[in-house]
């Protein structure tokens, strides 16, 4: 059974001009020690989907259908109370942006003790202790733990966010853009500790990143995701070198890379749809290049194929 | 200078005083340290070429792209724009020269005017420079540019303010008020970080086609070496206010001889799931600040090959190859 399986979960925001169908009919599950990529453009609801694992989302969101079992539980449907107690103990996550996710007013060892005590009977000293720990899981030095956030680089910040999240041994972890705004030297140090601790407490984790080349490096399969659906999903490798979907095609075909001879590269004309109205049929079909009339009336089914989930018209 | 030159940067030099403690920061006495945020950078670049500068942030890329167009004056230097001197010009003059030298900016929701139009932004700079004489050549030049930007069709994107455009077009009504006024030199300071992955090839495009059709020489300021080495001829990497290696593209990025810019390079990832996540060769942060305390080498602190020599002596530039200059004490002395 998968730890965490997600069944048509529709997410809508209720504004004064409709509903934006940020999350829309979305399913998928993630095995026991699997790390799944989650990849679109910004705004196509992949981290809006994160934070429903952790029921993070507020007024005026509100999930409209479908269910998400953790463990055979129904995240979607709990109360609470024991919301509260699966968050931090059993799933957790790394916010985008560690700069504005952490206390500046605490000191790192306080926020991570908060989140021990929080979840388990241990004295403060004991507490404390596990937080030196973290930190050096982490690759901080545990002097450091009196430290504000603001005496901390950036990559340092985000170390500290993940010895936060990692804290109480959690099951699954909710990687949201995690390396965004670092350099790429910092970006690989994290990625390599990240890796190293996945194996380490053996994390079962989603990865949500706009960048496809952090995504190859840490996943093991991946779902693209656009304007609210996900339109395909496979392993990584057959991913990247076989793109059913044209807007995984053209993702892909948009990423340029270091090695190898220089080639051409496409962008993708037009912007994604917006989330309130979106066209009618596929909503990719505006700016596919494959589009045919049946696209623009009628919605593809999700069909299987070798193993390999996709939502198109042209795949049969 | 050289025929085909169009911008020629000598031994430039932006030093910013550090005032410590409250009791200095409001007195009159001149501050006795100094963070050298672009420390003696000198480079040529000529008509029609994309030189990129990579670096990491806090290596004073910004600060040079800045002080190239006198947005920030330098401390000292030289800098000959078309056989001007431009860093001796009178803020009149200095306005003329503007029409040949622009600059778009990293964040296209913060650089466009919210109470503007389209239309009325690049209005706005063709007005300032009186590139029209009738109200009929200015709208016809609007529409040009607007179509050249491929915001098409023109009249479509007319009344439209920033607001409801996304990311991408607000940056291509950036580079349009710039390419209304046909600049030879533009400095493109991280044009496409803050765009979604599927719209960057685009701006690169355009900026491109502006080299192709226009010759106009860019000097693209980036973090992210992927990008440079898709547009630019050449690229220069920085490290602490200083050019530690300059090339052309292929040979930088395919034969590094500098140790910082092979540590850039191996760290930057591969759209290859197959491919092995590899350590590093470097550790450490780039020190926050580039103090006069440093002596010899910036990177020794961080260098996997570093010497003693490397402490006492910061090396010069020097040609190893046919256009790929390297500094380096350790291994190119």
């Amino acid at each position: 059974m998968a730890l965490l399986d997600v069944q048509n979960l529709k997410l809508y925001f209720f504004t004064r001009r409709g509903a934006a169908k940020a999350v829309d009919d979305v399913s998928f599950g993630i095995e026991k020690n699997e790390t799944m990529g989650l990849i679109g453009e910004s705004g196509c609801g992949k981290t809006t989907a994160a934070l429903t694992f952790m029921r993070f989302v507020k007024k005026p969101g509100k999930l409209v259908g479908g269910h998400v079992y953790f463990e055979g539980r129904d995240i979607a449907t709990a109360s609470e109370e024991e919301m509260r107690k699966l968050r931090g103990k059993e799933i957790s996550i790394v916010r985008q942006e560690a700069q504005n996710a952490l206390n500046p007013v605490l000191r790192i060892g306080k926020q991570i003790t908060e989140m021990i005590l929080e979840h388990e009977n241990v004295s403060n000293s004991e507490a404390m202790d596990r937080a030196k720990e973290q930190l050096n899981l982490v690759g901080i030095n545990e002097k450091r733990i009196n430290c504000y956030p603001h005496e901390f680089s950036g990559g340092m910040k985000q170390r500290a966010m993940v010895a936060i999240a990692t804290a109480c041994n959690p099951k699954f972890l909710i990687l949201d853009e995690p390396t965004t705004g670092l350099d790429v030297i910092v970006q690989r140090q994290l990625l390599m500790m990240i890796n190293d601790l996945r194996e380490k407490l053996h994390l079962t984790a989603i990865f949500i990143s706009h960048d496809l080349a952090v995504i190859a490096e840490t996943c093991d399969k991946v779902a693209v995701m656009y304007a609210g659906k996900i339109v395909e999903m496979s392993d990584v490798v057959t991913m990247y070198k076989d793109p059913l979907h044209p807007y995984s095609k053209a993702l892909i075909g948009a990423y340029p890379s270091l090695k190898g001879a220089k080639r051409k590269l496409y962008s993708i004309p037009g912007a994604p749809p917006g989330l309130i109205n979106p066209p009618e049929g596929c909503r990719f079909a505006p700016r596919c290049e494959y589009a045919m009339d049946i696209c623009t009336k009628e919605e593809p089914l999700m069909v299987e194929k070798e193993g390999r989930k996709v939502a198109c018209h042209l795949i049969k | 200078m050289k025929k085909d030159e169009i911008l020629k940067i000598e031994n430039l030099k932006k030093y910013f005083p550090m005032k410590k403690g409250f009791a200095e920061l409001f007195s009159r006495k001149k501050s006795a340290e100094f963070f050298r945020a672009v420390d003696d950078v000198s480079f040529t670049l000529n008509s029609g070429e994309i030189l990129g500068f990579v670096g990491e942030s806090g290596c004073g890329k910004t600060t040079l792209g800045r002080t190239l167009l006198r947005l920030v004056e330098p401390t000292s230097g030289k800098i000959t724009f078309d056989g001007v001197d431009v860093t001796k010009l009178s803020r009149k003059d200095m306005k003329k020269m503007r029409k040949n030298m622009q600059m778009i900016f990293q964040d296209p929701f913060g650089s466009l005017n919210p109470r503007r139009t389209v239309s009325e932004t690049v209005k706005q700079t063709i007005r300032i420079h009186k590139m029209a004489h009738t109200r009929q050549e200015e709208n016809d030049l609007i529409k040009s540019t607007l179509e050249d930007v491929e915001l098409k069709p023109a009249e479509e994107y007319w009344a439209k303010y920033p607001d409801l455009l996304s990311g991408g077009q607000r940056q291509r009504v950036c580079l349009g008020r710039v390419m209304a006024l046909e600049p030879k030199f533009i400095v493109a300071d991280e044009p496409i970080s803050m765009l979604d992955v599927s719209v960057r090839i685009g701006i690169l495009d355009l900026m491109k086609k502006m080299q192709e059709e226009h010759g106009t020489s860019f000097v693209y300021i980036t973090h992210d070496l992927i990008s440079a080495r898709y547009i630019c001829d050449r690229i220069a990497i920085m490290y602490l206010g200083k050019i530690v290696e300059m090339g052309e593209t292929e040979k930088v990025i395919h034969n590094p001889l500098h140790p910082y810019t092979r540590a850039l390079i191996t760290a930057v990832p591969l759209p290859d799931p197959e491919e092995e996540l590899s350590d590093v060769p470097i550790k450490g942060y780039v020190p926050m600040s580039a103090d006069q305390k440093i002596v010899g080498c910036r990177f020794h602190p961080r260098c996997p090959v570093g010497q003693d020599k490397c402490l006492k002596e910061d090396k010069k530039l020097i040609e190893v190859d046919e256009d790929h200059y390297v500094a380096c004490t350790a291994n190119f002395s």
